[in-house]
């Protein structure tokens, strides 16, 4: 057997009646006029030529689970005595994600440092983990915003990966990336693809060039404390977000989550939710103090987060995969790539301390396209 | 002197008088207008203004306490009277640069038609078209074709309030009656059809609440009884029934106070259509009260008041 | 769909404590005949119940809601049903576009002498929900 496979584009609804045999496969799909991951069935459309509205973290990270059910009971023999019956199902079938990007695939990366490598492992996550096979498709050409390449990806990046498939103009060239993903290559409707391989990374290629790189000449961005910490800052470059939920929710690096206990009569259930680091409730105490009481604050744990507290504690990972959603999708624009640009930037530093020096508030953006 | 100079050249005067300036700038590419913020009057040169600049920039009043200035569509104004009626801003701290508006442009109807890639340049030209070239060539759309639904039948294109005008004012020129037909076109579908319509679009969203985030009539903000767990009106769980009852709770508190500006529509990123449900209450506050939202600063919101004998509410017969 | 003879269904009573809730007292004091599907809910006036209670109770398992407080001009704290009939109204006007039979849904007023009002206004309304028969029965719901 070949190390590479080809998929005829004619063959792909096939492939995926193949794998959906022994597995539940979500892809891609059509709906009105934004593409979202479902289930795939005959019935719905696939589209593979952008990327989704929402990464695929939900099959495997979903958006609310029950961790386990309660139930009180009370003694037969005296009622003043309760206790409580708890059940705990963490049944997950064989899953596909079909025509995730790489960025996407990155994400899971991010989590698996979160959730399973890590003395105590979330059951939960890892075994939805386990019993997926991430088949990503590269891109090949950027989509808006989007800027993979400065944050140590790329649009045919292969961490976190099973497959790797590049589209041709017949088909798809398939490139195993992890021993679980050799097994596509038995599928019925692969081909060999070695004839093809050098047309796919000649794709990969032109498409890692396209991609644009806002914090270049830079390897990785690095943040600049003294900025980072300076309210001003924030103050100024966030005034205009709304602080929702659309950013992290359309992530596939963010992973905060909530747990709440959600009470029926005498029953119910605690269940474990995303949660967004945007929203005022996130760091609400029971005492009603907010650390957070503000919208910048907020905004300054979000690019934290991503571009320094989850990086110092995973070996410079930068919790950030550019896949571009934050930015396409923010009701208001905020473009978390120019903020990092300004952090980064220790000229700008200055700019930014001499214009609150002079009682002015600072120019955003003063520095670019001048 | 076109428009943009002239707004530029009008909040160049009102400084020092106001602190901060809420215009537009250009976003991440050229599709895409931002909310602006200036402070300093050498700023305004970035300032823009074109058809790109939909957002509802009134939102933000409610929550600055100093002395600002504002740039307003006649949509927009809708919210600034609507504020006034509530009580929630001070008109002597608003300086108000209405601008005369001849439609603006839904990026995501421009989106669609353009495949979704991404935009190279953005030009206008003088017959009312946009052009937009992508790496795949160039797409010239009809400013018309691709406005957001409230522009098809907007009443107001010149601002209701205002303390400078730029250029002259402009007359709607479309027809009083077309306001609510869709509504009533919706509204005559079968219940059935009708939940089966809700169901499949509500079962979409993720509940960010940018709908309820980005509503500038949507004051209680950190408050909201969607998230608070004391009073606990929905769970966390995911099912179409909590995701329907927010949707109601947004309705519900903004009934006879939506502005029609359309924001909740443009900033869901699941195109979940969440502005129809306040405008059918704002179809029936007409029809029950005469009331619209935002046209005088002196009327009362319907559902702050009442009247002994109400003409138009019958008693329901069982 | 037809109703379901004999069998319960699920309606939910918000009843003001003056009026209301008083009519319905009388009514059972004087042992007026009256089907059992209704539950009562006491609220201090009508002005106190938000639309919403309607909603959630209809999204989350009822069949019926059914809202009555004091007669227009008599309500214990002047206006509160004044408020509570033009929201509640557009409430009725609302269910339609969302799918929802608006006869799921009565508001009416019932004095605290009005027993024989109130069994009338109970029995058309539990007959009125039964024609139109359970909400949820072709969805799972979850209790
Ligand atoms: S950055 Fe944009 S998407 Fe994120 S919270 Fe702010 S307004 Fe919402
Ligand atoms: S922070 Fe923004 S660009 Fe980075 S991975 Fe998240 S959504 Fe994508
Ligand atoms: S913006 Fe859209 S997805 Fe987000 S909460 Fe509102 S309707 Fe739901
Ligand atoms: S509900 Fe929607 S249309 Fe109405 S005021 Fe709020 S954002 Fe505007
Ligand atoms: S007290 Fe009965 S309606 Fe107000």
């Amino acid at each position: 057997m070949s190390d590479t496979g080809y998929l005829p584009k004619e063959k792909i609804k096939d492939f995926l009646k193949e794998l959906a045999k022994d597995a539940v496969v979500y892809a891609p799909c059509l709906e009105g006029d934004i593409v979202l991951f479902r289930p795939f069935s005959e019935e719905r459309t696939l589209c593979l030529d952008r990327p989704a509205n929402t990464p695929p973290k939900s099959v495997i990270y979903p958006q609310s689970e029950t961790l386990f059910a309660f139930q009180y009971k009370k003694a037969p023999e005296d009622h003043q005595k309760m206790s409580v019956e708890l059940k705990a199902d963490i049944g997950v079938p064989n899953m596909v994600i079909f025509g995730a990007r790489p960025c996407d695939a990155k994400g899971f990366r991010i989590y698996d440092r979160v959730f399973i490598e890590t003395n105590t492992p979330d059951p939960y996550y890892r075994k939805r983990r386990e019993n997926t096979l991430i088949v990503t498709l590269s891109c090949a050409a950027p989509s808006p915003g989007c800027f993979c390449v400065a944050v140590g990806g790329g649009p045919a990046h292969k961490e976190g990966s099973d497959v790797m498939m590049t589209e041709l103009e017949g088909g798809y060239v398939i490139e195993p990336v992890t021993e679980k993903g050799r097994a596509i290559l038995g599928k019925h409707v692969i081909e060999d693809g070695k004839p093809y391989l050098k047309d796919a990374q000649h794709v990969q290629a032109k498409a890692h060039d396209e991609v644009r790189n806002p914090f270049a000449p830079d390897e990785l961005p690095k943040i600049s404390q003294s900025l980072f910490n300076f309210d001003g800052f924030w103050e100024q470059v966030v005034g205009k977000c709304v602080s929702c939920g659309a950013c992290t929710y359309l992530c596939p690096t963010c992973y905060c989550f909530n747990i709440t206990d959600e009470q029926g009569i005498g029953s119910g259930e605690r269940v474990r939710s995303w949660d967004a680091c945007m929203f005022f409730h996130f760091t609400l105490e029971a005492s009603g103090h907010n650390p957070r009481p503000t919208k910048f604050q907020r905004f300054k744990n979000r690019v934290g987060h991503k571009f320094i507290y989850y990086p110092e504690k995973y070996e410079g990972v930068i919790a950030c995969c550019g896949c571009g959603r934050c930015i396409r999708y923010c009701p208001v624009n905020v473009d978390i790539s120019e903020i990092v640009n300004y952090l980064k930037d220790t000229h700008q530093e200055l700019h930014w301390a001499s214009s609150r020096k002079e009682g002015t508030q600072p120019t955003v953006g003063s520095t670019k396209d001048e | 002197m076109n428009n943009a100079e002239q707004i530029k050249e009008t909040i160049a005067r009102i400084f020092p008088d106001v602190e901060t300036v809420i215009c537009y700038q250009q976003g991440f590419d050229g599709l895409h207008a931002t909310p602006y913020f200036i402070s300093i009057p050498e700023q305004v040169n970035k300032l823009i203004w074109n058809p790109l600049c939909a957002q509802n920039l009134t939102s933000y009043l409610p929550s600055i306490k100093k002395k600002v200035g504002i740039v307003v569509k006649g949509c927009d104004s809708r919210t600034i009277i609507q504020y006034l009626q509530e009580g929630l801003i001070d008109r002597a701290k608003v300086v108000i640069i209405g601008v005369p508006c001849t439609g603006v442009i839904s990026v995501k109807k421009v989106l669609r038609e353009i495949g979704h890639q991404p935009v190279v340049d953005v030009v206008f030209d003088d017959n009312g078209n946009i052009v937009v070239k992508t790496q795949k060539g160039e797409k010239r759309l009809a400013i018309a074709d691709v406005c957001p639904d409230k522009c098809t039948t907007c009443q107001y294109p010149t601002p209701l309030v205002y303390d400078h005008l730029i250029g002259e004012p402009i007359a709607s020129n479309k027809p009083k009656e077309d306001v609510y037909k869709d509504i009533r076109e919706f509204d005559a579908k079968t219940l059935e059809e009708k939940r089966a319509y809700w169901e499949k679009e509500f079962e979409r969203c993720i509940r960010c609440y940018a709908c309820r985030n980005a509503c500038p009539m949507c004051i209680c903000q950190d408050s909201c009884i969607a998230e608070t767990r004391e009073p606990h009106w929905i769970s966390q769980r995911l099912s179409l029934q909590e995701k329907f009852m927010f949707h109601m709770i947004h309705a519900a508190h903004l009934a006879g106070r939506c502005v029609e500006c359309g924001e909740c529509e443009r900033v869901c990123p699941m195109d979940i259509p969440v502005a129809k449900l306040k405008k059918k209450i704002n179809a029936e506050m007409k029809e029950l009260f005469n009331y619209e939202t935002g046209v005088n600063p002196d009327d009362k919101p319907p559902m702050y008041t009442f009247n002994v004998d109400e003409a138009k509410i019958k008693e329901h017969k069982l | 769909m037809s109703g379901v003879a004999g069998k319960e269904l699920r309606i939910v009573g918000f009843l003001c404590n003056w009026c209301s809730y008083g009519g319905a007292d009388t009514a059972g004091v004087a042992r007026f005949k009256q089907p059992t599907d209704l539950r009562i809910i006491r609220v201090p006036c009508s002005g106190r119940v938000d639309p919403l209670f309607v909603v959630k109770a209809l999204l989350t398992g009822a069949d019926g809601v059914l809202v009555s407080g004091c007669h227009p001009r008599d309500c214990h704290y002047t206006d509160g049903n004044f408020y509570a009939r033009r929201r509640l109204e557009m409430l009725k006007r609302l269910l339609p576009f969302i799918g929802i039979d608006e006869k799921r849904f009565h508001y009416t007023w019932v004095s605290a002498s009005e027993g024989q009002k109130w069994q009338q206004v109970v029995t058309d309304f539990t007959n009125q929900v039964h024609k139109l028969g359970p909400m949820h029965a072709k969805k799972e719901s979850e209790g």
